[in-house]
């Protein structure tokens, strides 16, 4: 992933930020780029088709793996063959916009009679990135906990509650914890630690918007990700030999592991899991609530010939029939209010029965810096993490070792 | 040597056992082989996820093309640098060692940007380009060290009896590099079957990509589904392992002759 992300910061150097005169031709075909696997690409067909029965010109989907996303786009850029319209994440999106790769989307939309004030503020702050609205969110996701109803049953334990603590959290766990089941798993990522860290009243990085430097030391942080450890100490969670052997999404699958915690994107898979009776719950507390943002975005590529074509593809894909037909597909929470709050998204006909719990998430949701060096310092951090979580390396030499190796990364945008 | 093959085999097994295995069930806690029943239907059911005939016969047209090709290119370069002289032989071997050390990462931008330069992005055959640069030096090294073996005096006694570099290539060396030629023939098919990295770069409608790269999407399926992403690594192992079986009796009968 690494070398990925290298190469897509190598290829982006090769960019020429000339956004070219739209040809105004709204049937005109256009190319769609997607992160999915087989069976989400099958969700985006579906939209397609959809927005051709509407009306809408040719669309040519183009899906790829997840590890292949970024490295196409950089190649397909770097070349000038960029699709005219491409999903990507917020943390992956600002190295884009800094060599001039995306025309913001805001006008474009706005022509296309697109309300922004239907749509939930925090990814649209997400993807503001030079003070213009860059890319339209298609998404509003956040860290939940998902768990599984029998092995709670089993234990004798009661669900989690809306605003539970920290401290009940890790009672839950260790209560969980009974001779081949492990009472949760967490993967040793900042997109994982950082709600734990604001709840509790740290910070990240020293200013959000221009972040120079990273605060994991300080002690709002310091205590938060200490608290993590100490839970780790108690062994409820999976071991490194276990986490080895097994993702934790599968070790949930398979009844080994009671909680985890994940973003909406898992729903799909639990589902096909007969038998598998999961619900979604709150993240605990351990001052304020808080979680943390995960949205992807519909781009315009600066290059695209069809801008006119392209806006109207997406104003319809985040639109209200757009939204119901990826909300169906369960990988996503709707950034449209209207249907968010439809029973495409909420229906407890369909695990997870609490889907509400994305929802009230949204006010406490904060988002990590959107800086064009964000995804390096992230690998730092998840492998600097992973040493403390996993390997048991004191959990102050880890975090001068962030210290030394990501504020650089900050310092050099 | 039953003990190797059992270790080389033991992957392809599990493979073939775990594309009968039933579908969306929970992953397994160890290695679950027996399937019971076999699901033949995963077989059937991969070309729901990914258009197989399409991206097979790109597959089988890239091998097609560019096998003879890079055979071809990387022979004739291999016996320019057995005929060169001096310091210029010593070169074209240092040249042809510093491209085997330049990164594969390296090159896909440089190599999207030419391509599209020229406007040749973009067809089945984008990849089948790169044979005209003879896929890879090594190939180009393999020829070098198999015609070094020819005597000198032959290839000059050629020359002295007016046959031309082409004439030289076709009639002496060819023939005598003939294990050289059935290796590279075999590596690069193996190589031009399996790549996904170039066509991910190089070619951007999804309608032009091999078959490799539709597996390697498969292969992001979640766990539930792997059964059916094994069945589709069985469908495009096998006509590398056809092709093997057919051609093993030439490889081995040309490496023994030499």
């Amino acid at each position: 992933m690494k070398a990925r992300r290298l190469l897509a910061a190598v290829a982006l150097f090769g960019l020429v930020g000339c956004a070219t005169q739209p040809a105004e031709s709204a049937g005109a075909p256009i190319r769609l780029q997607v992160r999915a696997d087989p069976e989400e690409a099958a969700v985006y067909r579906s939209l397609i088709s959809a927005y051709k029965d509407a009306g809408g010109g040719d669309v040519e989907l183009v899906t790829v793996g997840r590890e292949d996303h970024l490295t196409r786009l950089s190649t397909a850029f770097a070349s000038g063959d960029a699709p005219d319209v491409f999903l990507i994440n917020y943390r992956d999106y600002p190295p884009f916009v800094q060599r001039g790769a995306v025309r913001p989307i805001g006008p474009l939309l706005e022509q296309e009679g697109i309300s922004t004030s239907d749509y939930y503020e925090q990814p649209l702050r997400a993807f503001t990135y030079q003070d213009a609205l860059q890319c339209m969110p298609q998404n509003i996701s956040s860290l939940v906990v998902y768990w599984n109803r029998a092995l709670f049953k089993q234990a004798g334990v009661a669900p989690p509650a809306a605003g539970w603590t920290w401290d009940e959290f890790v009672r839950t766990a260790q209560a969980l914890t009974t001779g081949s089941v492990k009472g949760v798993g967490i993967d040793p990522s900042i997109t994982r630690m950082a709600p734990f860290i604001w709840s509790r009243g740290g910070a990240i990085v020293d200013d959000e918007n221009a972040p120079t430097r990273t605060t994991l030391h300080e002690p709002g942080a310091r205590a938060a990700l200490r608290a993590v450890v100490d839970l780790i100490a108690t062994g409820a969670t999976p071991t490194k030999d276990q986490l080895a052997a097994q993702r934790l999404d599968e070790q949930f699958m398979t009844g080994k592991v009671a909680m985890f915690l994940s973003s909406r994107v898992e729903v799909p898979a639990l589902r096909e899991q007969r038998g598998l009776d999961f619900d979604v719950a709150a993240l605990p507390v351990m001052g304020a609530p808080a979680s943390v943002l995960h949205t992807d975005a519909y781009c315009v590529a600066s290059t695209s010939k069809n801008p006119k074509a392209a806006a109207m593809f997406i104003a319809y894909a985040v639109g209200r029939q757009g939204q119901t037909v990826t909300a169906l597909g369960g990988r996503t929470v709707p950034s449209l209010r209207s249907v968010a709050t439809s029973p495409a998204f909420l229906s407890p006909a369909r695990p997870p029965a609490s889907s509400r719990v994305f929802l009230d998430a949204i006010p406490h949701l904060r988002h990590t810096p959107v800086t064009p060096s964000w995804p390096e310092v992230e690998d730092v951090i998840g492998t600097q993490l992973q040493r403390a979580f996993e390997d048991g390396v004191p959990l102050d030499e880890v975090l001068a070792e962030i210290q030394k190796q990501a504020d650089p990364l900050l310092r050099r945008r | 040597m039953i003990a190797l093959s059992v270790v080389f085999l033991a992957p392809l097994i599990v493979m073939v056992l775990g594309s009968v295995q039933r579908p969306l069930q929970p992953p397994p806690d160890g290695l679950d082989l027996w399937p019971d029943p076999a699901q033949w239907s995963n077989y059937l059911a991969v070309s729901r996820f990914i258009p197989l005939a399409r991206l097979l016969l790109n597959s089988l047209l890239l091998v097609v093309v560019a096998v003879p090709v890079t055979v071809v290119v990387t022979s004739m370069a291999g016996l320019a640098i057995v005929t060169a002289r001096g310091g210029l032989r010593r070169g074209l071997i240092g040249v042809s060692v510093f491209m085997l050390l330049v990164p594969a990462a390296a090159l896909w931008v440089p190599r999207v940007v030419l391509l599209r330069g020229v406007g040749l992005a973009d067809t089945p055959l984008t990849v089948a380009l790169l044979a005209l640069a003879g896929t890879t030096p090594f190939y180009v090294l393999l020829f070098a060290l198999a015609y070094s073996r020819i005597p000198v005096s032959l290839l000059e006694a050629a020359t002295l009896e007016g046959l031309s570099p082409y004439a030289v290539w076709r009639r002496i060396a060819l023939p005598l590099g003939r294990p050289a030629a059935v290796a590279v023939a075999a590596l690069s098919t193996l190589y031009y079957w399996s790549t996904f990295m170039d066509p991910l770069t190089l070619v951007s409608s999804p309608g032009n990509w091999p078959v490799a790269l539709g597996l390697r999407s498969l292969s992001e399926m979640e766990a539930a589904l792997y059964p059916i992403y094994l069945a589709g690594a069985v469908i495009v192992t096998a006509p590398a392992l056809l092709a093997f079986a057919i051609g093993q009796r030439s490889f081995f009968s040309a490496v023994e002759r030499s």
